[in-house]
């Protein structure tokens, strides 16, 4: 029965060469961008390191450690209250915080930049208030950049901080309190230490997410390195220095992985085994539920709130304005046609590579699936140049096709769906097919009426979540779409920089309604159980 | 072979087991008429009243469920009372509406899981609450309750590095280094294989004597209550059943539940005639002011009856059970009730051999008929 097992092939079957062949061509785009800047003329290189590169390293490291300051702050106060606190409406925010992951950073930072601009409501009411002439931070600031970025990224700490607070066992506070130390010293001495590896996860994510940002830079012109990326391919049509920016920016975006890994390995709490008892929550006295109550609407009102109503006003005028035509309705086709393919394609991709890495862990395997991971460190204009160069040397017929955008998005986002696809495979032990095999059924009833059923969530959770990353894609699609061909979240961008906000807006609206049931979709499955 | 030396001493030995002059030494710990009711998910607690002496230790015995964690967490302050009062060392701490919080109450806590803080080496975590020490005094104290508990060597270790019992004796130097006024031990004993318990049982005895402690221990485990308690309160359903020595717990149980839990007991019907009670097996002393008439059952443990093989005997072997230091024998009687006989490891008879009981019960122990279930 157990043949396969049995008799270990000597050379690797079809499937395995499959999965070196799909790790081999998602590892190609990186390998083509280290091997074009490595060779570029040592005159290249030195000219940016005098001109450009200082600056770009600056802006970029200023930009991520600023953002990870605010969203530690936002983050771990909102999850510590939210987790730890009763106060009226508690259940509401809890959920209502995580809202903001379904606007995208061009939508918000495009929203900032009318709110904060000059003449906005804000300078205006600020104006009213200190006198003419009085300027607030301006949207086109490091501030602002970092204001924006902040509001949009600080649930990815809020949730793993809260999911800390709660998972971790009471007893440590208790004991803390026992040996005498108050709430606040336990707080600050026992819990938070605790929760270390939450947070740096928490923190590496917004890292990761701001350095490869290119939508809230490019449209509030601040220059970071993924910026100045797309700028050298498009102003300049200098693809060697965008090369070497581009290699720059994946080693910026490495060191800080393998720094989050080494935290991760070096603080790696044990567990004691033993009973669990889950921390309750205090209740709030009147002054403390109304400071918590502004504190959290205050968040979500700027993170969210005052963002969806603007998108929402806009989009009623814009409407009755008659934007909303049978163009428009073209780019929701474009949309949903090039995500749909993409997902679908990377599904079909991912399925040996999380197949052989969870059933025969060969070292090959699983190195082909690491491999599979590289499309993380890749941002957008990067992925994108990369496959300009190849499509334009090795095959230059397929340059400006929709294939090649649906590649790019492929690489990308494999990483994301393979998150969800792993776990699933993986929890289909072989013992299950084992069972219905003795029970009399084949492979392929076998593989129908057992394996499927149980890998299908985690697969339609999977093509649920590369569709929305493709769709709200911005710096690729920008690059590599085919003339004519614009997608919703190129509209936006479009729209949005020569500040036709109302334009803009139905789009982006549609973007972050189509988002919103995705996000509490993939959340409710470890919500409460967090 | 009948008088072999494991035969269990009948005699009750209820006078030589208070602690010495326990009854002058100060209470450190007073419950009075305390409850905790909550909602429906939490066990409760109705009118619980116990006091602890100095140095005394105090097993709250129960099924799990049965409030004795709820009654635990409520004197270490991490639960408020609903209604009654906590004293410790004469002062206040819980009162409806009056919470001291836990960590100005002067208690030290062993966890079940223990709940030694990861990121901490092993002299850190003992030294966790000694804050308010200058470093030399504090490093000399918790370099001291290493020592007691034997674990100087592995000071510098984290607690994942540790096994179960070496994790459990840093746990107990951690409270016992802020010299509490009570020591509160939630199933201490649970985490660790049967061998190493028993032996983490005597160190801890001996231990909580040296230190003098006051300690208050939870358990469901009746032999470890035995061997930890000078006094043992038994809970069910969230109530008091009794508070005694082990030994009046286990030879004088105040009611049918107590009987049953903290060991083997049989419940034989019988009905009180002129100072004594009738049953299947004989007749008792009644030493009860049961009514004549009155429907009872006598409670009898397996080492109260003996039995001998008799050939025209009315009951009759039904089964055996080898526990290595004894055998237990099922015994049948004609009116289907079985009653339990404790009898030396190597008395073996085979099963359905007619016997004939010896009971050498010294004391009567009577329930209503109608309590017992």
């Amino acid at each position: 029965m157990n043949q396969a097992a049995a008799v270990k092939p000597a050379f690797p079957d079809s499937l395995s060469l499959a999965a070196l062949a799909v790790a081999g061509l998602l590892c190609l785009p990186l390998a083509y961008v280290a091997y074009m800047a490595l060779t570029a003329n040592a005159a290249i290189w030195s000219r940016l390191w005098t001109t450009r590169i200082p600056e770009l390293l600056f802006n970029t490291t200023a930009l991520a450690l600023g953002v990870a300051a605010g969203t530690l702050v936002l983050g771990v106060s909102l999850a510590w209250l939210v987790a730890r606190r009763e106060f009226p409406g508690r259940q509401i925010w809890e959920w209502a915080l995580v809202l903001p992951l379904a606007i995208p950073t061009y939508v918000l930072a495009y929203i900032y930049s009318h709110l904060l601009g000059t003449g906005g409501p804000v300078e205006s009411a600020w104006q009213v208030l200190a006198g003419p002439g009085s300027h607030l931070l301006s949207p086109h600031s490091y501030a602002g950049v970092t204001l924006v970025m902040t509001l949009d990224t600080f649930p990815f700490v809020y949730l793993l901080a809260r999911a800390a607070f709660l998972n971790l066992n009471v007893s440590y506070e208790e004991v803390a309190r026992a040996c005498g130390v108050s709430r606040a010293g336990t707080l600050f001495r026992i819990t938070l230490p605790l929760m270390r590896p939450a947070i740096v996860a928490g923190l590496s994510l917004v890292i990761l997410y701001v350095v490869s940002d290119f939508g809230a830079v490019s449209l509030l012109r601040y220059q970071t390195l993924t910026y100045a990326v797309y700028q050298q391919i498009t102003g300049r049509y200098d693809p060697t220095a965008a090369s070497i920016l581009s290699l720059l920016l994946v080693v910026v975006a490495l060191i800080f992985l393998v720094a989050e890994r080494w935290f991760r390995q070096r603080s790696r709490f044990f567990q004691t085994t033993g009973r669990y008892r889950a921390p309750a929550r205090r209740q709030c006295g009147p002054l403390a539920a109304t400071l918590a109550t502004i504190y959290t609407t205050g968040v979500v009102a700027a993170s969210f709130g005052i963002p969806a109503c603007m998108l929402a006003m806009w989009s009623v005028s814009a409407v009755s304005s008659g934007a909303v035509d049978a163009r428009f309705f073209g780019f929701v086709w474009n949309s949903a046609f090039l995500s749909g393919l993409a997902a679908t394609c990377a599904v079909l991709i991912g399925l040996p590579l999380a197949y052989l890495a969870s059933r025969r862990p060969s070292r090959v395997n699983l190195l082909c699936l690491q491999a599979a991971y590289a499309g993380y460190v890749l941002p957008g204009p990067v992925g994108a140049l990369a496959l300009l160069a190849i499509v334009s040397n090795l095959a230059p017929f397929w340059y400006g096709t929709a294939a090649v955008l649906v590649i790019a998005y492929v690489v990308h986002f494999l990483p994301a769906g393979l998150q969800s696809m792993e776990p699933a495979l993986q929890q289909v032990t072989p013992n299950l097919e084992e069972a219905s095999r003795s029970l009399g059924f084949g492979t392929a009833v076998t593989l129908r009426r057992v394996t499927l059923p149980l890998v299908r969530n985690g697969f339609i959770a999977a093509w649920v979540l590369m569709f929305l990353q493709s769709m709200k894609e911005l710096p690729a699609t920008l690059l590599l779409r085919p003339v004519g061909f614009d997608t919703l979240a190129v509209r936006v961008w479009l729209e949005a920089s020569e500040e036709y906000y109302q334009l803009a807006a139905p789009s982006a609206l549609l973007i972050v309604i189509m988002t919103i049931p995705a996000i509490l979709l993939l959340l409710s499955k470890d919500w409460r159980a967090a | 072979m009948f008088q072999s030396e494991s035969m269990p001493s009948n005699e009750p030995a209820r006078q030589s087991t208070n602690p010495p002059q326990a009854h002058h030494r100060p209470t450190v710990l007073e419950l009075r008429h305390v409850s905790c009711i909550y909602g429906s998910d939490r066990p409760a607690i109705t009118d619980i009243s116990f006091a602890a002496q100095e140095g005394e230790i105090v097993c709250l015995l129960g099924p799990s469920g049965c409030g004795k964690t709820t009654t635990l967490r409520a004197i270490a302050g991490f639960e408020p009372v609903t209604a009654g009062e906590i004293r410790l060392e004469g002062r206040l701490v819980s009162a409806p509406g009056h919470l001291i919080p836990t960590e100005q109450r002067r208690i030290g806590m062993v966890f079940q899981e223990y709940a030694l803080f990861p990121h901490l080496r092993v002299q850190d975590n003992v030294a966790f609450g000694l804050q308010h020490l200058s470093f030399g005094e504090r490093s000399a104290q918790v370099r001291l309750m290493l020592e007691m508990v034997g674990l100087t060597d592995l000071a510098a270790r984290y607690p994942h590095e540790l096994s179960g019992g070496q994790q459990q004796r840093v746990a107990l130097a951690r409270a016992l280094v802020q010299k509490p006024a009570v020591l509160l031990l939630d199933e201490p004993f649970s985490n660790l294989d049967p061998d190493m318990a028993g032996k983490m049982r005597e160190d801890l005895h001996d231990l909580l004597r040296r230190t003098k402690t006051t300690a208050v221990l939870v358990t469901h485990d009746h032999d470890e209550a035995f061997a930890m308690a000078d006094r043992i309160a038994v809970l069910n359903n969230g109530r008091l059943e009794q508070l005694d020595t082990p030994e009046a717990v286990y030879h004088t149980p105040s009611t049918p539940f107590v009987a049953d839990f903290v060991g083997q007991a049989d419940f034989i019907p019988g009905t009180i005639e002129h100072g004594t009670v009738q049953t299947e097996i004989g007749t008792f002393p009644n030493q009860t002011g049961y009514p004549i008439g009155a429907q009872v059952v006598v409670m009898i443990r397996p080492d109260d009856i003996h039995i001998v093989p008799a050939e025209k005997s009315f009951a009759h072997i039904v089964a055996r059970q080898f526990r290595g230091s004894e055998n237990l024998y099922t015994v049948g009687l004609p009116s289907g009730q079985v009653v339990h006989s404790s009898e030396p490891s190597t008395t073996v008879y085979p099963v359905g051999t007619p016997v004939q009981l010896q009971l050498n019960a010294t004391h009567t122990v009577l329930f209503d008929r109608d309590l017992h279930p």
